[in-house]
């Protein structure tokens, strides 16, 4: 049986131009871009090229674009950054983050006020999309105010109206954080035509390497760094760079960007697709987040009936269809999700599958991952 | 297809199991139950079932070329195993975990759990073999008698029995070792387990004052003789077991040991050795793996995890029952288990609610 990997949201492979851009990086020009002479130059052309590339991208000035080591240390920087800032100016500050937020943001946030660096607060989201917007302007109400919500929800695919949120913030005076992991390269992320202040990306959703990410800052935002050391990139993330890796990323995001409508069409189509003949396949079971507007790579499923969502991933994996449950985080944990308990309450009886598409998806690989799904989840009901 | 789900510890007996039945062309699935939140205590990277039994589990299963999952079963084991082993020493018994987890939680889960994955049989590293029949499937002893596991498996489903197997259990623990070093596994010099998986620190009272707060199990109470004498104080029962020897300081004349525990009043009864004799014992949440042997019947019972089997009159039968003991036992601790043999065969055990002694001048009962 051909393995069938549906797990692009988890992760992806490294593509063949971003291999090919980073190869030279990794032997040849192996130069410290911190360093005076002729190798460290070469290097730091390298990196300045690819920080210019990857603004672009996003519609960024370079000098707003910081690479960080992935997407968790991210979304860090951006929110005990901007604590450090505030504690700076003697402010404790809140931090309102939604509900669905990934464990990155989420448990950085509860880090932040464990430490009394800041209070926090909980926006409410609803499974059709929307995103309570009094709680975001009850937070701003309370002084300075750093508003997280991501751009694309991990588990669900949901897409959070991230432009209204954005001017509703802006007119606050708030900063406004997002988490755009799943979105880039899926939804058009351009700072801008969205006044976001922070931008947490990773590169491994997109054909990068693991390890590597960037965050945006726009040009004004107080930010405290969070490591201390050489100063490189501009003091805010010391350590020697991973050029091979930037120039890497920088790859992955133009490409991800340049070709976002065309292979959004083509993995709306496959996902929708699988939608409806899982949906006509099996009764008792639900999109979720179905009623809102979603990123094309990502369907997930309720299915009601069956007692452990992660069995089913375990048996998916043994029919050698590779899946997850909500997110890939946790080791084996059955712990429920935060996100469909914020969407569907705490006591919703359905197991969480996801299903996320990526460039080498097929309708073979789907039509596989639909006769392993019925036959699992038929089996599972019955015993 | 016969696909076999093997409970694997990360510790080198279920190893070796796994490899047994890869070898023998089984289509098999690792999987280590995750029982216990380990995240508030300190590491010591020792016990078995912890991350660290994760992560050579998964080596393990890596290298035979199996898949491998977690079993989060925390909630189940929590509820079944843990809050019952607080419950026994706070009414003053002395609860065996292992046991419990055994029947009521891990192979119940383990079958549950592999009916979703397609598997039809479980099978796991006890030092006990699955001995199949025209009467059905019984268990029978380890061939290493050393290292025989059969003591704690007597609280299994009896339906349960014949998807069960246990591929070390014809093997002696250095030929299990022998075979993970030539296969080398990961696991095959790793030490055994010893301590309660959810105790990592070796003190249980630590997790029963965590557990408990304030209770009367964790206060001070009177040592008191059989014949009522206080003779000193302690600092809470439910760090006393029966049978256990008792320094009283002040050198009295022969050594003390706890014969029993009194929740209700929290005393803590002290005597001699000769006092420690029980002839009659009280068995309850009994569970048979046969048929029940008949009133009047003699079957050997094992009352300790480690002690040797000896010959027993069952007087009353029923999910309680009451057993006559040949020659009285010291030290018939309440909580432990009472478990029927025939020889090797596993007939059948329960919990021991008391004892007394009937016979030849012994005082009081164990309750």
């Amino acid at each position: 049986m051909d393995p069938t990997y549906l797990d692009y949201a988890a992760t992806t492979p490294v593509r063949e131009e971003v291999l090919a851009a980073m190869a030279p990086y990794l032997s040849g020009i192996f130069g410290n871009p911190s360093s005076v002479h002729a190798w460290g130059r070469q290097a730091e052309n390298a990196l300045e090229l690819a920080r210019a590339e990857l603004a672009e991208s996003l519609g960024a000035a370079p000098s707003e674009v910081t690479f960080v080591r992935g997407g968790t240390e991210s979304d860090n920087l951006a929110l005990f950054g901007w604590c450090g800032a505030q504690r700076a100016r003697g402010e404790v500050p809140t931090i309102a983050i939604s509900a669905v937020e990934h464990h990155a943001v989420l448990e950085a946030t509860e880090h932040v006020e464990h430490q009394g660096l800041a209070k926090s607060m909980r926006i409410g989201v609803t499974a059709d999309g929307r995103v309570a917007v009094d709680d975001i302007r009850r937070a701003l109400a309370a002084g300075p105010t750093l508003v997280s919500v991501m751009w694309v929800n991990n588990e669900s695919g949901m897409v959070l109206p991230i432009g209204e949120i954005a001017d509703i913030v802006s007119d606050a005076g708030g900063t406004l954080h997002s988490d755009v992991a799943q979105a880039v390269g899926k939804v058009l992320v351009d700072v801008r035509e969205v006044p976001a202040d922070l931008l947490s990306g990773t590169g491994h959703k997109i054909y990068a390497p693991k390890g590597t990410g960037f965050l945006f800052v726009r040009d004004g935002t107080p930010l405290a760094p969070q490591l201390h050391g050489g100063g490189q990139e501009r003091g805010l993330r010391p350590g020697t760079q991973d050029v091979a890796g930037a120039v890497g990323l920088a790859t992955a995001v133009r490409l991800a960007v340049a070709e976002r409508e065309a292979e959004g069409t083509r993995l709306t189509a496959l996902r929708d697709r699988l939608e409806s003949d899982l949906l006509g396949a099996l009764d008792c079971i639900r999109v979720n987040a179905g009623e809102a507007l979603r990123a094309p790579h990502i369907l997930s499923l309720g299915v009601a009936g069956i007692e452990d969502g992660s069995a089913l991933i375990m048996a998916l994996d043994l029919e050698g269809v590779a899946v997850s449950g909500g997110s890939a985080c946790t080791s084996g944990s059955a712990e429920a999700s935060h996100v469909m308990g914020a969407l569907y309450g705490e006591d919703d009886p359905f197991a969480t599958v996801r299903f996320s598409l990526g460039k080498d998806t097929t309708a073979e690989h789907l039509q596989r991952a639909v006769e392993a799904t019925v036959t699992v989840v038929g089996r599972m009901r019955a015993a | 297809m016969s696909r076999v789900l093997v409970a694997m510890s990360g510790g080198v007996d279920s190893s070796v199991a796994a490899a047994i039945l890869v070898e023998a062309g089984h289509d098999v699935i690792g999987v280590t139950m995750k029982t216990f939140c380990y995240s508030d205590t300190p590491s010591h990277g020792k016990t078995c079932c912890g991350l660290d039994g994760i992560t050579d589990a998964k080596r393990v299963a890596g290298a035979l070329g199996i898949p491998h999952y977690v079993f989060d079963v925390e909630e189940d084991f929590t509820r079944d195993v843990v809050d019952d082993f607080v419950h026994e020493y706070a009414q003053g018994r002395t609860p065996n975990p292992c046991v419990r987890c055994n029947g009521n939680t891990k192979f119940r889960d383990l079958m549950r759990r592999g009916r979703a994955l397609g598997c039809d049989r479980i099978a796991s590293g006890h030092y006990v073999r699955a001995a199949h029949d025209e009467t059905g499937t019984s268990l029978l002893r380890g061939r290493d008698h050393a290292k025989d596991q059969a003591y704690f498996l007597w609280g299994l489903p009896r339906e349960l029995l014949p998807r069960l197997a246990f591929p070390v259990g014809e093997l002696t623990k250095d030929e299990v070792r022998a075979r993970a070093r030539s296969l080398e596994l990961v696991t095959a010099d790793k030490p055994e387990s010893q301590e309660i998986c959810f105790v990592p620190t070796g003190d249980y009272r630590d997790l029963l004052r965590k557990r408990l707060g304030t209770h009367p199990a964790l206060e001070a109470g009177s040592i008191v003789t059989s014949s009522g004498d206080v003779v000193g104080e302690h600092a809470g029962y439910a760090g006393f077991t029966v049978g256990q020897r008792k320094g009283l300081g002040g050198g009295s004349p022969e050594p003390l040991f706890v014969l029993e525990i009194r929740a209700e009043s929290r005393e803590v009864v002290v005597g001699t050795h000769d006092e420690l004799f029980r002839d009659e014992v009280q068995v309850g949440e009994v569970n048979w793996l046969t048929d029940q042997p008949p009133v009047g019947a003699a079957v050997r019972v094992q009352l300790r995890s480690r002690a040797p089997a000896v010959t027993a009159t069952v007087e009353a039968a029923g999910d309680e029952l009451t057993v006559s003991l040949w020659d009285p036992q010291a030290a018939v601790t309440p909580g432990q288990s009472a478990v029927f043999f025939d020889g090797d065969r596993l007939l059948g055990g329960g919990r021991i609610i008391a004892a007394r002694i009937t016979a030849a001048g012994g005082s009081g009962t164990a309750s």
